[in-house]
């Protein structure tokens, strides 16, 4: 008896408490437009026309078809510029029908090509065109007597809306309309649709436009243009959110299309995509949860307690009220909406879904800051025994980046990821691809490797895209691509190449919006740069109000920088404070990176109060640590400063060999900065084993003080690639007192006037040249 | 105070019949006036004169609903009474061909889209008189209404604010404005005429609103200002009194109704639902019954008939007659909620949710709505999932006890105890009606091991069910006595222990620990005596005020 009354109830067509004519599930329906469009096919399979123009023409008629209704100026605007000759036809053939009578409608209706028939025309019933008119025949044919006279008034109203009043003679038809003055009355000083009409009609529309075009439709949408446009805002909105309507845009634009059908569950999950790209956790929620009481039913038809589809949509609904949960940070709840998924998947013995909780759980596991290398792992099992090849790569990746962190060797991750690539392009998860060269570009850079790093970034970069239908999307605009341009204009910063910086943060900007998600990236990116050159510049205190702002983004990264901040502007205490609270906080997070960077940061504090042999033991652990993980760069610094504490304790032939050592990865993959640092020293060192003394006594060994010239020549054009003044200084300062020794009277004069100019430029007293690296 | 005859008068002539039943209901209401004080009929002036004709025809026509016809007749008329009736016509065609046309629509999607044409024209040929000053009360009136009707809410306020200032007495302008009252502020902010009709106004909005304390305050005045004898006061206070779940005064008021106007169908749909909370099947047949005689297609009948055959358990058939109400008016907020119940008693949740997510379409302050999506998702074993609707509820209702329960317990299926410590709390605090909210306070702390907090629970449990004069039958004072006895004799205050155990005696199902224990308190009393102390003496002597809670039923049909 229930399931009598439940249909009785749940008929779609009741929902006013009346029968819808639509009985036999038709989703088209015939307007105006539709009409327009019929005379655009049949004057294509009736006229004789060229054969460029037919090709425009082809290439029209599916948007045509699927786009949402163009009033009539527009579409006769997009014909002509394909085929005039066409669009006067179908203007003819229009004003036939609307200043005619009813009779000539339904004479255009019946001799309208049946698909059935013509078996060699376009239009037969498989093909594309065929099939549209089946539906429009169909749906037309269904029409009531009062509908058929509606739609035929509609048509006149659509036509004349863009053509001239008809003549005097034939207003007979508008009978009804007994007060006619007022008809004209309200049609000029009317409500903002017309005007939006009116407005519209003034561009032209190209094909272009009509394509990607996001001009919201006028009218109401049929279920086919509703579902088309859902889906591609939703994909736009994914890959390439620029592209896709202004959020406030799609929220009229979704509330309109609820206003005309509320049954339609998809806009409300559309509406919670859109209100997450503003970060509104009260409207998101408030959708998502709209859209599963919506699809609970939708998605199974009367056989509502049948446990495949509704206690499917159940805990997929928890499952993504967890994720949602999880993008606002809230990982409590997100916790809490995860095991009641997990539980009802459980229940029903669902493992598909309990692997996308597992890998939920694992990410969740990861946001908080926990290990969850062993999940993952599991995650991985399971979802390749399952078949699930989108979740088992995935869990690999984020495996690798665990890894990768943890000091795995790189030739594992690097398997892995090859591995997965595999699977990757054999299912073709074009998204998968896309992470798996911007996590191959970090894991090149933290390695140091940075001409590599630069490779596969540009490979990612160049890939166009390898999704089977775009809308018209070239390249998505993923967190994928934001990291890898962010690696970009950090490669390009650390060789000095500002102008290049400048133009990719610029081209992030304009592609990722600051309200976006992945903004954040390049913001902080855009930070450290700015911080870099401002630190290398000598401009501590323009240095010091970005801190802020990169504490606000990234909190360990801004310690760091703070710390260093500190040092600079002379406030050791505080500084070497900071370092060891950064420090302990980086051993709980496994940072490995900053852990290094922070107890180098401590062995410069070291060296500032004489005490170099308590800074042996720091650059030690941090040597060990670097080597440990494979983090070249920072090992290549580490023996940097390594070296100068040798140099400072009096052991400059042990120095020089062990900058020798690092010397090679340096000129190699090093930061310019980095470059000079080492030339510099490597000049010091070699000074010091020759000898040399800054007050002209003993007899240094001339050979290698040349030497030791020509490295100062390459570490200042280094530095000056930076414009790195305290350094070039301190180079300059150097420079003469060789020259003076090797009575190079000319080039110690211009080295020494150098200096001065510098020293005047700088104002802040030189420190003395032994304390810094 | 002016007696509301005037009124009466001018919508007689226009046959306004909603709101003419409404005046005329006050003006039997108040004791019949001598012949020489009855208030004078507006001047007849030479316009009305002239189109005299004219309207009789078409009020005519319009009371046969052929508004075109009417509206024909009219064109040519200048009177204001000719105007009005003739834009009024135009409108009401214009709201019949809509209704018409969306049986006829292009399609699903086109039905919402189908409009009244003539509203444009009206407003626009409204406006420019508007304008000009040339309208007259009722006119106002129409054209707040065409405002509304086109979404302009804001406008809508302010034109029919101006039409009760012009016409103060017109009930119909004040119903208007009380669907577009949202919010308390607003009401505040409006300025309203000071006439007798406002504090009418006033009172059903306070109703709306929730505020039910003002506005029994509103309608006692009321009744004391002369208005004893009317049935919309009293069946609006009825209404009042069922929002704030005091049963017995609402249904006292209602059998008084019943009393007075025995054909009465309105609000009858509220009177079966206390009926049916009350459990009170042979009253509740009688008036399906009464009612089915007097009109059986009024959406009132069918509620109540779908309440009865719930009440008989026979969910099915409670369901048809839901629908058949929905049929009957599709914004029958009531109907929805109650089916989606019906729904949930049949076990059929992905229905009920959908019934229920109708309902919040109709109106998003549907507090039961929300609770009842609640409820259907902990059935399905999603405590965290209903939170969200429990916490909606809340919301709307933030001093109900029965949402900050159900809140309580999800929040304890997911061992959150603090929150749901709070919620219980909280539901105690702003008087729980369900009697339940101490007790399961108690019990946590009993799972938590604070042993102080879980002992005053149960003592403010006990007292709680004590000073409620009925008699409660899942009460569990039992459970509250043993572990007050287990507790006191933990801490060595024999008496109180002693005391506590033999009131376990009471009952049958801790009759044996209430022995034990007062066998373990001889004993060790062998060894120590301690002087004794009346148990309920400290609990009267502290602080906490004992409250009289107001004698509710407990099973409650809309939650």
């Amino acid at each position: 008896m229930a399931s009598v009354h439940e249909s009785l109830y749940f008929n779609p067509m009741m929902t006013n408490g009346v029968v819808h004519a639509n009985v036999f599930g038709i989703k088209d329906w015939v307007t105006p437009y539709k009409i327009s469009v019929l005379a655009l096919l049949y004057e294509m399979t009736a006229a004789k026309i060229s054969l460029l123009e037919r090709r425009r023409l082809n290439k029209l008629i599916l948007p045509l078809q699927q786009g949402p209704d163009l009033s009539l100026g527009q579409f006769l605007r997009t014909v002509e510029e394909c085929c005039p000759q066409t669009a006067y036809a179908i203007k003819l053939r229009l004003q036939e029908m609307a200043e005619g009578e009813l009779k000539d409608m339904e004479y255009f209706f019946s001799t309208l090509p049946t698909p059935f028939t013509a078996f060699d025309s376009e239009a037969y019933k498989t093909s594309v065109v065929g099939l549209f008119m089946r539906h429009m025949l169909l749906a037309y044919n269904k029409l009531s007597f009062s509908q058929v006279y509606k739609l035929y008034k509609s048509l006149q109203e659509y036509y004349h809306s863009h053509c001239s009043k008809p003549s005097e003679g034939q207003v007979s038809l508008s009978v009804l309309a007994a007060d006619d003055s007022d008809m004209d009355l309200t049609s000029t000083e009317d409500t903002v649709g017309d005007r939006m009409e009116s407005k519209a009609l003034d561009t032209p529309l190209h094909l272009s436009e009509l394509r990607i075009d996001n001009a919201p439709s006028k009218g109401p949408l049929s279920q086919k243009q509703a579902e088309y446009f859902l889906a591609r805002q939703a994909y736009l909105m994914k890959n390439d959110e620029n592209k896709a309507l202004k959020p406030a845009e799609l929220q009229e634009e979704l509330n309109n299309m609820l206003k005309f059908n509320p049954d339609f569950a998809e806009a409300h999950y559309l509406n919670y995509l859109n209100s997450m790209r503003v970060q509104d956790i009260f409207l998101s929620t408030h959708s998502l949860l709209h859209y599963f009481d919506r699809f609970i039913l939708s998605g199974n038809d009367g056989k509502s307690n049948g446990d495949e589809g509704y206690g499917r949509s159940l805990r997929y609904a928890a499952l993504n009220l967890a994720s949602l949960h999880c993008r606002f940070g809230h990982y409590q709840q997100a916790d809490l909406a995860l095991q009641e998924a997990i539980r009802i998947a459980q229940e029903s013995n669902d493992h598909v879904c309990l692997q996308h909780c597992l890998s939920w759980v694992y990410t969740l596991e990861q946001m908080k800051g926990f290990d969850s290398t062993v999940l993952t792992e599991d995650s991985v099992k399971m979802a390749a025994q399952f078949c699930l090849p989108y979740l088992a790569s995935l869990g690999i990746q984020s495996l690798v980046q665990q890894g990768a962190t943890q000091g795995k060797t790189a030739h594992k991750l690097m398997d892995a990821l090859k591995d997965t690539d595999i699977l990757h392009w054999k299912h073709s998860l074009s998204e998968l691809i896309e992470i798996s060269l911007a996590q191959t570009t970090s894991i090149w850079r933290m390695y140091g490797k940075s001409t590599m790093a630069l490779q596969q970034a540009q490979l990612l970069l160049n890939m166009s895209s390898l999704e089977p239908v775009n809308f018209g999307v070239q390249q998505n605009n993923t967190e994928a691509f934001a990291i890898a341009l962010c690696h970009l204009a950090e490669l390009h910063a650390e060789q000095g190449l500002y102008g290049a910086v400048s133009e990719i943060l610029q081209h992030l900007k304009e592609q990722f919006p600051p309200h976006t998600q992945h903004a954040k990236l390049w913001m902080l990116c855009d930070l450290k740069i700015q911080f870099d050159r401002h630190m290398n510049k000598g401009k501590y205190l323009l240095a010091e109000p970005l801190v802020a702002a990169i504490s606000a983004l990234n909190k360990t990264e801004g310690l760091y920088r703070k710390a260093q901040v500190l040092k600079a502007l002379n406030r050791s205490t505080e500084a070497h404070k900071i370092l060891q609270q950064l420090q302990v906080h980086c051993e709980r997070t496994k940072c490995t990176e900053i852990i290094i960077r922070a107890m180098l940061s401590m062995a410069e504090h070291h060296w500032e109060s004489s005490g170099f042999s308590t800074a042996l033991p720091l650059v030690l652990q941090a040597l060990a640590l670097a080597r440990e993980h494979h983090l070249q760069a920072l090992a290549s610094e580490t023996i940097l400063h390594l070296a100068f504490t040798q140099l400072m304790l009096g052991v400059p032939e042990q120095a020089l060999c062990v900058l020798h050592e690092a010397m090679e990865p340096i000129l190699a993959h090093g930061a310019v900065l980095d470059k000079g640092r080492a030339m510099l020293l490597a000049a010091r060192c070699q000074m010091a084993v020759a000898g040399f003394k800054p007050n002209g006594q003993g007899q240094p060994d001339l050979p290698l003080i040349r030497l030791a010239v020509a490295s100062l020549n390459e570490a200042a054009a280094y530095f000056s690639k930076l414009n790195c003044k305290e350094r070039l200084r301190d180079v300059s300062y150097l420079q003469a007192q060789l020259h003076r020794s090797l009575g190079q009277t000319l080039q110690s004069n211009k080295s020494s006037m150098l200096f001065r100019l510098l020293n005047q430029e700088l104002q802040s007293p030189a420190p003395p040249v032994s304390m810094r690296l | 105070m002016l007696p509301p005859l005037s009124t009466k008068y001018t919508c007689s002539t226009l046959k306004e019949t909603a709101f003419f039943k409404g005046a005329s209901e006050l003006a039997f209401a108040l004791d019949p006036l001598p012949k020489d004080e009855l208030p004078s009929p507006p001047p007849f002036t030479e316009e009305d004169a002239r189109d005299l004709d004219a309207v009789t025809l078409a009020k005519s026509y319009f009371d046969l609903k052929e508004y075109d016809r009417a509206a024909y007749f009219l064109r040519a008329c200048c009177s204001q009474k000719a105007y009005f009736l003739y834009m009024y016509s135009r409108y009401l065609s214009g709201e019949k061909k809509k209704d018409d046309e969306t049986v006829d629509s292009l399609g699903p999607l086109e039905k919402g889209q189908v409009r009244n044409e003539a509203l444009r024209e009206l407003r626009v040929e409204l406006s420019k008189k508007h304008s000009a000053g040339e309208l007259d009360g009722f006119a106002l009136y129409l054209y707040g209404v065409v405002l509304r009707k086109l979404d302009l809410l804001k406008e809508a306020v302010d034109v029919l604010v101006e039409a009760l200032h012009a016409l103060p007495l017109h009930w119909g302008a004040w119903l208007e404005l009380s669907n577009l009252v949202t919010n308390i502020d607003m009401l505040k902010s409006l300025s309203l005429p000071d006439c007798w009709v406002k504090d009418f106004f006033m009172a059903q909005m306070y109703t709306e609103l929730q505020m039910i304390k003002e506005a029994l305050q509103k309608y006692h005045s009321l009744i004391q200002a002369g208005f004893s004898k009317s049935t919309y006061i009293i069946s609006q206070i009825a209404v009042a009194y069922h929002n704030i779940r005091d049963i017995d005064q609402a249904l006292a008021l209602f059998n008084e109704l019943r009393e007075q106007d025995p054909c009465r169908i309105d609000n009858m749909d509220t009177f079966s639902n206390l009926l049916y909370v009350k459990g009170m099947k042979p009253e509740l047949s009688y008036l399906a019954h009464n009612l089915v005689e007097i009109d059986k297609y009024r959406v009132e009948t069918c509620c109540v008939i779908g309440n009865y055959y719930s009440l008989r358990s026979q969910h099915e058939k409670a369901a048809l007659y839901f629908q058949r109400a929905l049929k009957l008016n599709p914004r029958c907020l009531g109907a929805w909620t109650l089916m989606g119940h019906e729904y949930m008693e049949m076990k059929n949740t992905s229905a009920a949710i959908q019934a229920y997510r109708h309902a919040i379409e109709v109106n998003k302050r549907d507090y039961r709505a929300w609770y009842g999506l609640g409820q259907t998702y902990e059935i399905l074993k999603m405590p965290f999932y209903c939170l969200y609707y429990y916490r909606k509820a809340h919301q709307l209702r933030p001093n109900d006890s029965r949402m900050l329960v159900a809140l309580g317990e999800s929040y304890e299926k997911l061992s959150q105890q603090g929150e749901a410590k709070k919620c219980y709390w909280r539901a105690y605090s702003v008087g729980d009606v369900e009697k339940m909210a101490l007790l399961k306070l108690a019990k946590l702390h009993e799972q938590l091991n604070e042993s102080d907090d879980a002992a005053r629970c149960y003592m403010f449990y006990i007292q709680d069910i004590f000073s409620c004069a009925e008699q409660l039958e899942h009460a569990e004072v039992s459970t509250a006595l043993r572990y007050l006895g287990q507790y006191y004799f933990k801490n060595k205050l024999y008496d109180e222990a002693s005391l506590c155990a033999q009131r376990c005696c009471d009952y049958n199902d801790a009759r044996e620990e209430g022995k034990a224990l007062l066998r373990q308190i001889s004993q060790v009393r062998d060894q120590t005596e301690t002087p004794s102390a009346d148990l309920f003496a400290p609990l009267s002597n502290n602080n906490t005020p004992v409250r009289r809670v107001s004698p509710l039923n407990l099973i409650s049909f809309t939650p």
